[in-house]
């Protein structure tokens, strides 16, 4: 494990000896890994590997799954997520989740970017303008907003997703988690979200998982590289691309097998 | 292969006539329906039977009115609706969405055995436990009310509203739920801002649906109704007892001469039942059409 990641002063998100079983079968093993603040952490490996198992653990979308049972300690801020009476609703406000295939609520666009701040008792009167903020942080104002009462399901994927970050940015969140964002989407559309999800680092944590290796090496600060359910490296994205420690590593990176 | 071939098109050919077959039963109902319907009117004009206020099919002065008996079927039927949709869409939202899996698995085929009673058992149950009920609660001369066919109705138009509902409320992609859920809502407000107004339409389709269950049902309001075909007051006329259409057919139809203005009358008020139904499920049909996900 990189010395330098393990040393991050003040790391906004700590995983230690993070375990999780579906039922028999373990997904996570013996998971530590330290996220600082303000950076975007690519989560990479072949399907199956654990990451977006892993990606779900911080916002404990897991606890949906049935006979998922898990280990160990997320802490976020030193704020154990699995500790007694954390509430998930209260922690889901402060770590939002874009995922893989755009999911639009089949309601107006405004109402889609108005649920989340409806929810957390945004009034009326501030609604407009948290809506705008929230699209032009997301790259999609000028685009839709002239048909803000409009269906959300009439946009395009790429506009879809976009809204998704929107609705997301609209809850203030600390932390994003993209899970596959672009996995669906045309080059262009791909591009645009890339672009975004740079931008929106300075203000606010970013952890991605993602299939495509050069959207990786493109975005990310830190890159880690799961496999059969481990961390098997951790490091800056350049190293772990130019560099990497491991064997299995590189031959995943080079294309030898995933 | 030309025995082959022979053979396939003899199987299309009896399949295509089995369900022509069908088409034309019910264009011939239809036709017989109408045509001895039409008769009446040489007796007695449209506008008389459609508004007059008073059923006499007998009495010298006969009258064939058919207001006492559309407002007795619309009274009990929405009596039925007010209290079986809210059951019925609770019940649809627990087990789709609350429910552990084995409760609901456990849950459905008591429903589907609900379904399954003849109309004529809930006809007895009512009778001799429901009209006991009604009597002594409200302290009335008898128990056979509006009310209790109501009650009856709505427990006969639940699987049908449940089942319907629930099958719109699982087909809601989860996807939405967990897009809802990452926002920090609870489930409780997932379920009821994003879930059910996404499968409302296929919920209106479910309530339409069991609306013309409870509009054609004959049998159990024959026997709970206590069948007096006055025009009911309203509200309190829902604890007087009252007649419908469908109970008004089955009562009498044994007992005119055939070719009778009597006879024509109770085709009319057969035809405007068929009428009604037609309608309810044509709606019912054009909602559930719109509700497929368009999101996939």
């Amino acid at each position: 494990m990189t010395e330098a990641i393990q040393n991050v002063s003040h790391p906004q998100i700590e995983v230690e000896n993070l375990n999780l079983w579906y039922g028999e079968k373990q997904a996570l093993d013996n998971i530590s890994m330290r996220i600082p603040k303000n950076s975007v952490t690519a989560l990479i490996g072949p399907s199956g590997c654990g990451k977006s198992t892993f990606i779900r653990c911080l916002n404990r979308m897991n606890d949906l799954v049935k006979n998922c049972r898990i280990e160990g300690k997320v802490s976020i801020e030193g704020n154990n997520l699995y500790g007694k009476g954390v509430d998930v609703v209260d922690l889901r406000k402060h770590v939002g989740m874009v995922f893989q295939k755009a999911n639009p609520f089949p309601m107006s666009i405004y109402d889609n970017i108005a649920y989340g701040p409806r929810l957390h008792g945004v009034s009326k009167k501030d609604m407009d303008g948290v809506v705008e903020s929230a699209l032009r942080s997301a790259a999609i104002w000028n685009e839709i907003s002239d048909r803000l009462e409009s269906s959300a399901l009439a946009l395009s994927g790429g506009q879809q997703q976009r809204l998704c970050i929107a609705r997301t940015l609209a809850v203030k969140p600390e932390i994003i988690l993209f899970d596959e964002p672009c996995s669906a989407l045309d080059p262009i559309s791909t591009s645009k979200i890339e672009e975004l999800i740079v931008n929106l680092k300075n203000k606010y944590t970013i952890v991605i998982v993602t299939h495509n290796m050069q959207q990786a090496a493109r975005i990310s600060d830190y890159t880690a590289f799961f496999l059969m359910g481990r961390l098997i490296e951790f490091g800056k994205t350049k190293q772990v691309f130019q560099n990497p420690r491991e064997k299995s590593t590189e031959d995943y990176i080079t294309g030898r097998f995933g | 292969m030309f025995n082959r071939n022979y053979k396939e098109k003899t199987i299309e050919s009896v399949l295509f006539s089995v369900s022509v077959l069908t088409v034309v039963i019910l264009f011939l109902i239809c036709l017989f329906l109408f045509r001895d319907s039409l008769l009446l009117f040489k007796e007695t004009s449209l506008l008389d039977f459609l508004t007059g206020k008073f059923w006499y099919p007998t009495s010298v002065n006969r009258q064939f009115g058919l207001l006492p008996l559309l407002l007795g079927s619309l009274i009990v039927t929405a009596g039925a609706i007010i209290f079986a949709v809210p059951l019925g869409i609770a019940s649809a939202i627990y087990i789709s969405e609350i429910a552990p899996p084995k409760v609901a698995e456990a849950l459905k085929p008591f429903i589907e055995i609900l379904a399954g009673i003849p109309s004529v058992v809930f006809g007895f149950f009512g009778l001799v436990i429901l009209v006991p009920i009604v009597k002594d609660l409200f302290n009335l001369p008898t128990g056979q009310t509006a009310l209790t066919g109501s009650i009856m109705l709505g427990i006969m138009s639940l699987p049908t509203i449940i089942t319907i509902s629930e099958d719109a409320i699982s087909s809601v992609p989860s996807t939405i739920k967990h897009g809802s859920l990452a926002l920090g809502a609870t489930r409780w407000q997932t379920i009821y801002k994003v879930i059910v107004p996404a499968a409302l339409s296929g919920i209106s389709a479910a309530v339409m649906l069991g609306i013309g269950r409870a509009i054609g049902e004959t049998m159990t309001l024959m026997m709970v109704t206590g069948n007096t075909a006055v025009i009911p007051s309203f509200p309190e006329g829902i604890l007087d007892p009252v007649r419908t259409m469908t109970a008004t057919i089955a009562l009498e139809m044994g007992e005119v001469p055939q070719g009778s203005a009597h006879f024509h009358a109770l085709f009319a008020v057969g035809t405007v039942l068929f009428i009604i139904t037609f309608l309810i499920n044509l709606i019912a049909d054009l909602i559930k059409k719109r509700y497929r996900f368009k999101v996939d």
